[in-house]
């Protein structure tokens, strides 16, 4: 298995405190990876460390075998590397349709000038693969609906949609269950599950334990910044630091 | 398909047939003054739009690159007869690139910040209009005689010069219209609604934020030297931070971010005024008035985005989505 | 020869200082309780400065009730203004609405557009020309100190703005009103959990914004004999700069802010033509936003 990303002791200070602390770890192609952790412990960041939201301190983010770290979000992005947010972003006036091409213009890119002459053939790509995307999400009935009147859910998928369009090589989910029920996070999961035996690398950030426990290959945990267990779900399970984490430490 | 057409045809009926018909039944030379009036604060109105309305930067300054381009028409006019055919690319451009130099530096500041950026800017630059004397002439402003000679033609009739200007206007329009409503627009809206999360999509934000800004000047810039073409005098007022909040103004009321709604918004804000002339000096309070009202009780506008955007679809249809196959889902 | 025409040079400066001060703080106090510009505050100081003109040529009292009454108009003002141009807008009351993006960005264009109202409705009714002060009210009698020349101007400025910098503080500090000012700045949604009746501590602090925005209109009409109606509009920009500069919510960062641009700006007088002082203070607000986005004394600022 050929990694696909690789962390190199990654830190973070935020004034006296460090939010990830000397991470390293790694995704391979076509790994489905969960990260969890207490609150506070350092997921979001991570996560931001990794898109270009945020510089490390020290350590280093290899994508592709290249060096991205430092890079600015949209340099990342257009990698391959591709994102969504902890409390559900979308583009709340523009319509279900427009929401996602600006995913696919992004990946492919637009100009001024295309877009005033000619530009046909760019705008004919970037509105297949938004229709591919709305269909598979089954946003294509409301694909003219703005995207702020869509349902919580909806806006979910919206979100994922959006960043699939980009057709990245690595999709990073941050807490795509937060605020959904049973049944719901259940057809998420499936949802993630298929994009993953389709070959999408997937890296996500969860406090379902289930959702994480019942499709993640492996599991990374984070416990105050610092890396405390990398394995299977089984092994995590019963990892004493782990366990320790959770139990003594959800003051943090 | 028939549609599109028509409306297409309809707005040139309109603009190059039946106003100049009217105009001419009248044949007041007042009458010709407003409507190139009007159609010079169109054309700014809809180049405002770009900036503010679609990539949503309150820009507090537009009035003060619309002023380096009836300048630079104007002293290229009067003092270097270099005439309007050259005099209109190089008044664009100029305003430009001034933009692209102040824009180096602002364009990382977000919401007010980067609004009273552009105002401060705006004010230096109407400072440098009104004191830079051995150049702009200062507070006596410019005159220009020459008229307008297009390609060789010279062109000295009232309805000749509203012929030039609705053209170059309606050309720049489509210009700006086909520049929003388009992927690239998208684009634009999206750093309007949440610029990391459009960066997250592979974005650059502070060069797409840059173009907006730059091409928007570009127009201000024709614009300008429109106006120094047709009024035959520039002075540094026409240029001040009240013009600036006229034209916001326009594109407030219309709707932000609807290209149809800055058009709308324009032509109200320079025709009513004319309408209410016998009430006294009264044009600003109204202006203030209908902009106040308009953000109070029209948040979206006379004519709102969402409506401009079913509207533009409507037009350009398959031209939008660029695939004219059978994706007829919801492009009704 | 050189020195005293400096001093007197730092004298003016600093009266225009206090000047830009009193309305900085109208600036920050606002910008702290609500996060937004009022950009109809340069409005308020040619409302202060006329209503004290129509005092003077109605009634002709002495100074000190000229004073008295323009701090009842700025009152009155300030409160109308929030009213007519920021309540409204204030639709829903939890933070992240009442500090939003779009909150901010309605309520500046509000505040401009009551601006253009209230600076229009007074070039119609006066008109756009400076109104004749009667000149026993100017303050520009001359006095003679050592080699340097003030006028008793600078001095009633200096006064009048100690006052009400020790009556803020005091305020602020000490009384009920400014814990409660103090407490919506910090959270307003905290607040109002605590009781504090968020709406009407709003009102209160553009009451006292608007008061000391309003005596430096009529100071300066004053001093300087002119008072039209465009009149606000420069100051309030300057004050604006001030209030960037010190860090947007510190009123101590806005006041000595204020100093440093109002003697800035009349040192550069003495080496370029007047007619560029007012670059000064546009260059200030350039540099300050793209270079010291904290404001000069790196109070916090949070991305907005």
């Amino acid at each position: 298995m050929t990694a696909l990303l690789e962390l190199d002791g990654l830190t973070r200070h935020f004034g006296g405190l460090t939010a990830v602390d000397e991470v390293t770890t790694h995704v391979g192609q076509g790994e489905l990876v969960g990260l969890i952790g207490p609150n506070g412990a350092g997921k979001t960041t991570l996560f931001n460390l990794i898109s270009g939201f945020t510089r490390p301190s020290s350590g280093a983010v290899r994508f592709k075998g290249e060096e991205i770290t430092g890079l600015p979000p949209h340099q990342v992005a257009h990698r391959g590397m591709s994102r969504t947010f902890q409390n559900l972003r979308v583009f709340p006036n523009m319509t279900v349709f427009d929401n996602i091409s600006v995913g696919a213009l992004g990946a492919l890119g637009v100009g001024a000038f295309q877009s005033v002459i000619g530009g046909r053939k760019r705008s004919h790509e970037i509105s297949e693969r938004s229709w591919e995307m709305l269909e598979r999400v089954g946003l294509n009935e409301q694909a003219n609906d703005l995207a702020a009147n869509l349902s919580y859910g909806k806006r979910k998928y919206l979100e994922i949609a959006r960043a699939l369009a980009m057709e990245p090589d690595l999709l990073i989910l941050d807490e795509p269950a937060a605020g959904m029920n049973h049944s719901e996070t259940a057809e998420l999961s499936q949802f993630i599950t298929e994009l993953n035996s389709e070959g999408l690398t997937i890296m996500l950030v969860e406090h379902d334990m289930s959702l994480v426990m019942g499709i993640c290959e492996r599991v990374v945990v984070l416990a105050s910044g610092r890396k405390i267990a990398d394995d299977t779900p089984v092994e995590v399970r019963q990892n004493q630091a782990v366990l320790d984490a959770y139990l003594g430490g959800d003051d943090e | 398909m028939s549609k599109q057409l028509l409306t297409k045809v309809g707005m040139v009926v309109l603009l190059f047939v039946v106003v100049p018909a009217v105009l001419m039944a009248f044949d007041r030379g007042y009458f010709y003054q407003i409507a190139t009036i009007a159609a010079v604060f169109v054309l700014l109105a809809a180049s405002l739009h770009l900036v503010t309305g679609v990539a949503g930067l309150l820009h507090l300054g537009h009035a003060a690159f619309y002023g380096i381009g009836a300048y630079v028409a104007a002293l290229l006019g009067s003092e270097l007869e270099i005439g309007f055919t050259l005099g209109l690319p190089a008044a664009g451009l100029a305003a430009a690139f001034v933009a692209f130099l102040v824009a180096l530096p602002t364009m990382r500041l977000i919401s007010i910040y980067f609004a009273v950026a552009t105002l401060a800017i705006g004010q230096m630059l109407y400072l440098i209009f009104l004191n830079w004397v051995s150049v702009t002439k200062g507070p006596n402003g410019v005159l220009l005689f020459s008229g307008i000679d297009f390609f060789g033609f010279d062109i000295e009739s009232e309805i000749g010069i509203y012929y030039v200007v609705t053209a170059i206007m309606a050309l720049s329009v489509v210009v700006l219209y086909r520049l929003t409503n388009s992927y690239y627009g998208n684009a634009l809206r999206s750093l309007r609604e949440d610029d990391q999360c459009a960066a997250a999509m592979g974005i650059n934000v502070t060069v797409l934020k840059m173009q907006a800004f730059v091409i928007s000047a570009f127009f201000a810039g024709l614009a300008g030297a429109l106006w120094a073409y047709t009024t035959g005098y520039i002075s540094p007022n026409d240029f001040n931070f009240s013009q600036s909040i006229l034209v916001l103004a326009m594109v407030v009321v219309g709707g932000l971010g609807s290209l149809p709604g800055a058009v709308i918004g324009a032509l109200l804000l320079i025709l009513l005024p004319e309408v209410l002339r016998d009430v006294g000096d009264t044009r600003n309070i109204f202006v203030g008035l209908v902009m106040f009202g308009a953000i109070l009780f029209l948040p979206k506008g006379l004519f709102g985005e969402v409506s401009a955007l079913r509207f533009a679809r409507r037009i350009l249809g398959s031209g939008w989505s660029g695939s004219a196959d059978n994706r007829e889902v919801g492009w009704e | 020869m050189l020195d005293p025409y400096y001093l007197q040079q730092l004298t003016i400066g600093l009266s225009l200082g206090m000047i830009y001060a009193l309305m900085a703080i109208g600036f920050t106090l606002i910008f702290g309780v609500l996060n937004v510009v009022n950009f109809a505050h340069g409005e308020i100081y040619t409302i202060g400065a006329f209503a004290g003109l129509l005092m003077i040529a109605t009634f002709g009292p002495p100074l000190l009730a000229v004073l008295l009454v323009v701090m009842a108009v700025g009152a009155l003002a300030g409160f109308g203004l929030e009213r007519l141009a920021f309540k409204p807008f204030r639709r829903f009351s939890d933070e992240a609405s009442m500090k939003s993006r779009a909150m901010r960005e309605a309520t500046l264009m509000s505040s401009l557009a009551m601006s253009i109202v209230a600076r229009e409705s007074l070039e119609l009714i006066f008109g756009s020309q400076f109104q004749s002060v009667d000149l026993s009210y100017l303050i520009n009698k001359q006095i003679q100190l050592g080699p340097v020349t003030i006028v008793n101007g600078d001095l009633i400025i200096f006064a009048v703005a100690l006052v009400m910098f020790l009556g803020l503080q005091w305020l602020l500090k000490y009384s009920t009103i400014g814990l409660s000012i103090r407490a919506v700045s910090n959270n307003p949604l905290g607040a109002r959990y605590c009781g504090i009746n968020t709406d009407r501590t709003i009102i209160l602090t553009f009451v006292i914004g608007s008061v000391m925005g309003a005596l430096a209109g009529i100071l300066v009409g004053l001093y300087y004999g002119a008072i039209y109606p465009s009149m606000g509009f420069t100051p309030g920009i300057k004050a604006f700069v001030a209030m960037v500069m010190g860090g947007l919510s510190s009123i101590p960062g806005a006041v000595i802010s204020a100093m440093i641009l109002g003697i800035t700006e009349s040192m550069a007088t003495s080496v370029v033509s007047s007619v560029w002082a007012d670059m000064v203070a546009y260059a200030f607000l350039l540099i300050t936003l793209v270079f010291f986005p904290q404001g000069l004394f790196g109070a916090r600022r949070e991305r907005v």
